[in-house]
């Protein structure tokens, strides 16, 4: 099948990679033309292309972004910018909405990230690419609004765009007597572009109607953002400038090369965090930084070192902790503060299921929530769909009192109540987790509750189990974990749910994923690498 | 120094500027100083707040220690509602309606059906009912419906401000809980108006193009201002040149972000009131505070006490500070304020010494008396914003005299109709909604009996005191005894 989609890019030669996104007014002769082509492009003929609109930047992916085009490490999109809907990921087109706090934010970040920048006039030098001969140098206005403006847009601008840059900043620099007050206004202006705030992605139609190929620059930038969370570099730019990013093949060489980059294992980390629900976490910072790091470094050494089979992650036979996080946990203390891979012997634990990251998430009433977990567990790890409680019940309410505290006899309960519909679906996985508390812990007993005795028994579909090393054997056995991480990743890079359109290339994935002995890095390859993952389909009104 | 200001604003109109609305001064008005001297009356201001808050906890007898045990005027306090006496008293100045509902099982005009936090909500904001567990509004909200009826002339027709900036769990998402304002979308439909969650950025926003006194500053910003208007009339043009080739979809997005470009320069273009006594430009509030963390621990051992909360307190005062200004100043006559979220995850530890979260310290310490010490600071920070509109000076009164003010609950205390069960949170019965003002004869000072009516006939009755004749979704009338 894979070799199938190798084949297929014969169906397109890639006008785009004379460059340009099809901007008829840009003013570079032809490019981005069907002309160009010789034709108009064929649509994939083994389909598998989603619908898709316009993507506005998240505020993680803003604030990459400013730091590459910058080098602004301030990162001040999260406090201005309005907070994304995360569920399960913070790229969702459905949830991106225009509204006057977007604008106003989106205006004074580019006011604010500006004026630091022209407070340190080596980054500014290095932004500006060049050194005005005069207050009013035209020339090194032209260079900087063509170099910073591919950058900032992720195109090439024409020379009429080019121009309209270049008259604002000759506006300023000559009214305000100052090279830089012309500078600073035309970053400003691009900081705020259609085209820097969204991923536009445009395209030229092909002979199936509401389908458009990608320009060779829409698709650096869906590649860009995907393996990396930010804008494309000028080295991936001028792949799409050199038409090297026409065809699966050069995708997935360049993705290749951009999985060894460090943003790369930045964007894994931030994938799993959210798919796992643990981005954020909430202990002390030191508790929390302990545990990221803990679970970055799995994904390190699983992902990026090893290349291994990716649902080792679940199976790991020790972690890497330093001396506070081992303490914490009471495993054997490396006597180091570096973060050391640690054994987990005969502990129990096994596998990222046990870390704190994950057993922090989902909690509720001051300690763990077996039922919150089993839906966590259901619905991230199975990828299954929770129906709803019956309108009678409460979820809100606590467990009811019984005349045991203990929480197993309280949870027991609720069979009794009219809620057994959902309660029996989630409560016994969560259950299988309870000797771990809200910090990842191991327990005995509830929390304070010396006759609470945890027997730390779960069951799922069928089959039952103990703690987190157990639950990952079994997820691992049931099969369901591969394709449950190709569908959830592929709603991370596609920005909308799996619809009927997209079911080819994701059940493709499946497959690749397990003919690819399960690498994660391969997944991500293929992601990119196969042929749909050059066109859109036109979202229907 | 008055017809001063107004040869400026002249000289501005005429340098392309854009007439605004005045703030009141004393050469405008009658003789008896509470109408234009050229006919008409002072403008009115709208205020609605909304706090995620039931007004008791689950299973406890307690119905509420918030409503007064008498009608009528000189009302006895309670633990939630002691911070009326704060800020000199504002007693006289806020009346409280209870006895409220809203019906369920499509029983009514503005009803709900399913899912009470998800399901209640929508009908409180906008009168029409909820027949499903949709958060979202099917019709316009009061502060919409009064922007456009007398909010033309003003540099914000109306602002929607939000205090809690997050959701604050990790593993679900607010979909519409964190959303008050709903404004028709030109296409027979409603569309949802986010708040600015930034006090920071809102005051910058208010604050635009008011003169500084220094006249180098003054300078500054004339050329600040020429800036901006360059960077946005290039932005919308490149806006323009992009559109026609967008699919259909985008274009509707982007549609939406052109129109709140144009509105932006729009207020850049307005002229700003001149500074008087009441109406200024307060000293720069400072960064905001951080963003507070993940709260699903809901206090559990190891949790981070300061996890869940962005000082929500101080971010309260500051939006409350721009909306005086506001007010003062006839910026804007109509203010939407989402103070907590429905269903508030925020951590409530700083100001109750409660480690819980806001939603949770009703279901889970299930105390009226706890939820009540939340409910007294939201009552401060109420009585804070009263006291500011009192103590401002307009016509022969006060700013407050002109305004109407409604803050709303998400629940009252009683029967939840999905269980069965009394005494509960998710419950639509003995809802209070506290008012403030006298605009337009809103009465103040006196505990009203709400007679088992919805609390959108408050709403109702206070866009009546702002002049503004109309009924909010399907919920149509109002108080008796409030205007």
């Amino acid at each position: 099948m894979l070799a199938l989609m190798l084949a297929g890019p014969g169906c397109y030669q890639g006008g785009s990679g004379s460059g340009g996104d099809g901007d008829t007014e840009g003013g570079t002769a032809g490019e981005g033309t069907a002309d160009a082509t010789g034709g108009v492009p064929e649509a994939p003929e083994i389909g598998g292309v989603g619908m898709i609109g316009m993507r506005r930047l998240s505020a993680d992916e803003y604030d990459n972004t400013l730091f590459d085009l910058l080098g602004d490490d301030t990162r001040p999109g999260g406090a201005l910018l309005p907070e994304d809907v995360v569920d399960p990921y913070d790229n969702q087109i459905a949830n991106q909405l225009a509204s006057r706090t977007l604008i106003e934010a989106l205006e004074q970040l580019a006011t604010e990230a500006t004026g630091r920048l022209m407070a340190d006039s080596a980054r500014r030098d290095q932004v500006v690419g060049c050194q005005p001969a005069g207050m009013v140098d035209e020339a090194c206005l032209s260079s900087f609004a063509a170099s910073f403006g591919r950058r900032a847009l992720r195109r090439p601008l024409g020379a009429d765009e080019v121009q309209r840059w270049v008259d604002l900043g000759v506006q300023y620099a000559t009214e305000e007597n100052d090279f830089y007050a012309g500078v600073g206004v035309m970053v400003r202006a691009l900081l705020q572009d259609p085209e820097f705030v969204y991923r536009v992605e445009i395209g030229t139609p092909t002979d199936e109607p509401g389908v458009s190929r990608l320009s060779d620059f829409e698709v650096a930038t869906r590649l860009s953002y995907l393996v990396w969370g930010t804008t494309p570099d000028d080295a991936l730019l001028d792949r799409a400038e050199a038409g090297e990013l026409a065809i699966p093949e050069d995708v997935r060489a360049a993705a290749l090369e951009m999985l060894d980059d460090p943003r790369a294992l930045d964007r894994i980390d931030r994938f799993h965090s959210m798919w796992l629900g643990y981005y954020r976490l909430p202990h002390s910072a030191e508790l929390n930084d302990a545990m990221r790091t803990e679970t970055r470094m799995l994904l390190e050494k699983t992902i990026v070192e090893e290349r291994a089979d990716w649902r080792s992650l679940f199976v790991a036979t020790g972690t890497f902790v330093d001396d506070f996080l081992a303490q914490h946990y009471g495993l054997a203390s490396p006597g180091s503060d570096a973060f050391t891979w640690t054994e987990y012997g005969d502990s129990g634990r096994g596998g990222l299921l046990s870390h704190g990251s994950f057993l922090s998430v989902a909690g509720k009433f001051g300690d763990t929530s077996p039922t919150q977990r089993g839906q966590l567990i259901r619905k991230r790890l199975f990828c299954q769909e929770i129906p709803p409680p019956p309108p009678s019940v409460n979820v809100d309410e606590p467990p009811p009192e019984v005349q045991s505290p203990c929480k197993i006899d309280r949870y027991n309960m609720t069979e009794i109540e009219g809620c057994a519909q959902c309660h029996q679906l989630l409560d016994p996985v969560g259950f299988g987790l309870e000797n771990y508390d809200q910090q990842g812990r191991f327990r005995t007993t509830d929390n304070d509750l010396p006759q609470c005795v945890i027997e730390g028994e779960g069951a799922i579909e069928g089959s039952t189990f103990s703690g987190p090393a157990g639950l990952s054997d079994l997820l691992l056995e049931q099969g369901l974990l591969d394709s449950c991480i190709v569908s959830q990743i592929y709603v991370f890079a596609m920005g909308h749910e799996i619809a009927v359109d997209d079911e080819r290339y994701v059940e493709d994935l499946v497959d690749s994923f397990a003919a690819n002995d399960y690498r994660f890095d391969e997944l991500v390859i293929n992601l990119v690498g196969d042929e749909a993952f050059l066109y859109r389909r036109e979202e229907e009104v | 120094m008055a017809i001063r200001a107004l040869n400026r604003r002249t000289f501005l109109r005429g340098m392309g500027g854009v007439a605004v609305a005045l703030p009141t001064l004393d050469i405008m008005l009658n003789a008896h100083g509470d109408a234009l001297a050229g006919g008409g009356t002072l403008s009115s201001h709208f205020f609605i707040g909304f706090h995620g808050q039931a007004l008791g906890g689950d299973g406890d007898p307690q119905t509420d220690l918030y409503r007064p045990d008498a009608f009528g005027p000189d009302y006895d306090l309670k633990l939630a509602t002691m911070p009326l006496a704060n800020y000199g008293d504002v007693r006289p100045d806020v009346s409280i309606v209870s006895n409220l509902r809203i019906p369920y099982n499509n029983s009514g005009p503005g009803s709900w059906n399913t899912g009470f936090h998800l399901g209640a909500f929508p009908p409180l904001l906008c009168g029409v009912s909820n027949p499903d567990d949709s958060s979202y509004c099917r019709g316009q909200t009061a502060d919409q419906v009064v922007a456009a009826a007398i909010g033309a002339g003003t540099t914000f027709d109306s602002l929607q401000y939000q205090v809690q900036p997050s959701w604050y769990l990790t593993d679900s998402a607010p979909y519409g809980r964190d959303i008050m304002s709903y404004r028709s979308d030109g296409m027979g439909g409603v569309m949802p108006v986010p708040g600015q969650t930034s006090p920071r950025a809102a005051y910058m926003a208010l604050f635009t193009g008011f003169v500084p006194p220094d006249p180098g500053d003054a300078a500054e910003l004339s050329r600040e201002l020429a800036r901006r208007r360059s960077v946005l009339d290039l932005v919308r043009g490149n806006i323009e040149r992009l559109m026609p080739r967008l699919g259909a979809a985008d274009q509707t997005r982007m549609q939406r972000h052109f129109d709140e470009i144009r509105a932006l320069e729009q207020r850049l273009a307005a002229i700003p009131p001149d500074a008087t006594a009441d109406c200024m430009m307060f000293a720069d509030p400072g960064g905001d505070p951080p963003i507070g963390g993940n709260n699903s621990s809901n206090g559990g051992d190891g949790f981070d006490v300061d996890a869940g909360y962005s000082d929500e307190d101080a971010r309260a005062r500051v939006f409350s500070d721009l909306v005086h200004m506001a007010f003062t100043c006839d910026l804007s006559r109509s203010v939407a304020m989402l103070y907590t979220m429905a269903q508030s995850h925020m951590n409530v530890n700083s100001f109750t010494n409660i480690p819980y979260d806001q939603h949770e310290v009703g279901h889970s310490v299930a105390s009226t008396a706890a939820v009540s010490q939340i409910l007294a600071w939201q009552l401060d920070q109420f009585a804070y914003l009263v006291a500011k509109l009192r103590d401002t000076p307009e016509g022969t009164g006060s700013v407050l005299d002109n305004s109407a003010l409604v803050l709303l609950y998400e629940a009252g205390h009683g029967l939840d109709p999905a269980t069965g069960d009394e005494n509960r949170t998710h419950s639509t019965e003995n809802m209070i909604v506290t008012v403030a003002g006298r605009a337009g004869g809103f009465v103040s000072g006196e505990h009203i009996d709400g007679q088992g009516m919805h609390p959108v006939h408050v709403i109702n009755s206070a866009m009546r005191a702002v002049g503004v004749d109309a009924d909010l979704g399907e919920v149509v009338g109002t108080i008796p005894g409030l205007i």
